[in-house]
């Protein structure tokens, strides 16, 4: 096929772009567009409270930021010191429970990161792992 | 005449086993990016989180770019494997390699600790040395075949 580098270029990106939507509107309930954490896996300040003693609360922030302040009853698990803090997590889960992991705020990686671990921590894989949206500003905030 | 007759058959010769050798190359390049993309494509939500790990786009164009980039791999390996768009195709897959490779590097500066994502979750074990060595001899067998085929079209637009 005779036509320039540019043109064949523009015509690959054009048949890769047919899969790709298909793709994209299939996974469309597995991934936000908005968010790095899919819908599914986020719970609100609201929702966790209402969740009771069946939510272990888990602070994905460095330890001084724990120390200095955090959800009352809440554990702290953070990736620089996963090995010797994830015991103490483990102490208290049991399958049927709900796990909330929250960092500081809406931008933050860390809670993403830790639940992410966490759920592969166990095998099968731990169930019910959720990302608090908003993370301790938001909890700051509703406290008030 | 005959010893004439020798000498052309015997460059025929050495001619197409240069070829057969050249498409081996193809095909060995394509296998790689085939399967680096089906392994992209099969989990888009990881490679989407693999890209956002640079922290260099927005987290939307990073899930824009998990859906398309890993058809685009697939589309141009295909190319190489058909003779099909050739140049066009060792073009992206060139320009992919050298930008995943300078991201990979540039992260490395930063100080972040990530996979490539360059052969999805499977390749998250490797080495930094390891995935720069991997990706500069891809890019290498990738510029000698672009470099072939452009003197392959100057020959052929020259007749």
């Amino acid at each position: 096929m005779k036509s320039s580098l540019v043109g064949q270029a523009v015509i690959l990106a054009a048949l890769a772009l047919l899969p790709a939507a298909g793709e994209a509107i299939y996974f469309r309930d597995k991934i936000s567009w908005r968010s790095a954490i899919a819908p599914s896996e986020m719970v609100t300040v609201e929702q966790a409270r209402g969740w009771g003693d069946t939510a272990i609360w888990v602070d994905a922030r460095p330890e001084d930021e724990f120390a200095t302040d955090h959800v009352p009853g809440a554990i702290s698990l953070n990736e620089d010191q996963w090995n010797e803090l994830v015991p103490q997590f483990l102490a208290v889960w049991a399958p049927g429970k709900k796990t909330v992991v929250y960092c500081s705020s809406l931008s933050c990686n860390a809670s993403r990161e830790v639940a992410h671990r966490l759920r592969k921590t166990t095998e099968p894989p731990m169930e019910n792992v959720f990302v608090l949206e908003g993370g301790w500003e938001a909890w700051l905030k509703k406290k008030r | 005449m005959k010893t004439a007759e020798n000498l052309s058959t015997i460059n025929y010769q050495l001619s197409t086993n240069r070829r057969f050798v050249w498409r081996i190359v193809d095909f060995a390049i394509a296998g790689i990016f085939i399967y680096a993309g089906a392994l992209k494509a099969i989990d888009p939500v990881q490679f989407a989180s693999d890209i956002d790990n640079y922290k260099l786009l927005p987290w939307p164009v990073s899930v824009a770019l998990a859906f398309f980039l890993p058809w685009l791999e697939i589309f141009c390996a295909l190319g190489l494997v058909f003779r099909f768009l050739y140049r066009g195709a060792l073009s992206i897959l060139s320009a992919s390699i050298v930008v995943f490779t300078l991201a990979t590097i540039a992260a490395k500066l930063r100080g972040l600790d990530i996979t490539c994502g360059c052969f999805g979750h499977a390749s998250q074990h490797w080495s930094f040395p390891s995935h720069l060595a991997t990706n500069l001899a891809i890019l290498t067998a990738l510029l000698v075949l672009s470099f072939k085929a452009t003197s392959r079209n100057r020959l052929q637009n020259a007749a």
